[in-house]
């Protein structure tokens, strides 16, 4: 398995840990947040947890292509996973505190990051498997 | 090697997740900024291609490539039904999400979940017989 899928996977096992302890604090009778937490562990789980064991087993297995067929990490790999993470982390810091800032124009600012984070990840994601996601393998003959 | 009916599916799941991407992002920001009251309205398109679109038609297509085949020339079974199934279930999600945006229009959100629903079948009915061993034959 290359780096980046264990890289995906660990992080998406921790995620998925910590959203059900957020899930199940959020249903303790002393602990009043309404429906704060919610989106927060919803996409720990969902983005966090679901998608980056996607990613990272897709990453691992989906047919590579030419030179890469040696289980190497390729840069948009890389993107992907600090893109996502980073802008989760920004995310998960922030949302819970907007209603109480939302005049803060920098609690707005790192919500705007955290969304083109989230974006820039996934378009990273979809640059890296697109091309691997064909129905036969692109042979490449080696220069003697 | 992967079937054109998975490359289909999986490359139009990475579609719906960008589109669910961006319709989250949106209303990330509207949360932050008020971007318009009606924002909101996004939040079930969000869902629909999130589940669906996204994970539920990559772990569809992803098996339909991946399960054991059979020995013989069809080595995963008619390829029509296949086809079918690529088409209704993103017609349906289609379906689905024009009626969440065009609330006037009743029975769009009936129609697409009747299609999703006759796409999965028809996986459940190519996949049920491939989900075999071959070991002890």
């Amino acid at each position: 398995m290359p780096k980046i899928s264990r890289l995906f996977i660990k992080s998406g096992i921790i995620y998925f840990f910590l959203g059900m302890i957020l899930a199940f604090v959020a249903e303790m009778p002393f602990v009043n947040t309404g429906a704060l937490l919610l989106p927060v562990y919803w996409h720990m789980i969902v983005v966090g947890w679901v998608t980056q064991i996607i990613m990272g087993v897709s990453i691992w297995m989906f047919p590579r292509i030419g030179k890469e067929r040696k289980k190497t990490e390729t840069t948009p790999a890389y993107l992907a996973f600090w893109l996502l993470n980073s802008g989760l982390i920004l995310r998960f810091t922030i949302e819970p505190f907007i209603p109480l800032f939302s005049a803060n124009k920098a609690v707005s600012a790192v919500v705007l990051i955290s969304a083109l984070l989230h974006i820039s990840a996934i378009i990273s994601y979809i640059t890296e498997i697109w091309p691997r996601v064909r129905t036969r393998p692109i042979k490449v003959r080696r220069s003697e | 090697m992967m079937p054109l009916q998975s490359v289909y599916m999986i490359r139009l799941s990475l579609a719906w997740l960008l589109l669910s991407t961006l319709v989250g992002a949106v209303l990330l920001v509207h949360k932050a900024y008020g971007i318009h009251p009606s924002a909101w309205l996004l939040l079930p398109l969000h869902f629909e291609m999130a589940i669906w679109g996204w994970m539920v038609q990559l772990v569809i297509g992803t098996a339909y490539w991946m399960f054991p085949r059979f020995l013989r020339i069809d080595i995963r079974g008619p390829e029509l039904p296949a086809w079918i199934m690529v088409f209704l279930f993103n017609s349906g999600l289609f379906l689905i999400l024009s009626g969440h945006m065009v609330k006037s229009a009743s029975g769009l959100i009936l129609s697409g979940r009747i299609l999703l629903l006759t796409g999965i079948g028809i996986f459940i009915y190519l996949i049920w017989s491939r989900v075999i061993s071959y070991r002890n034959l």
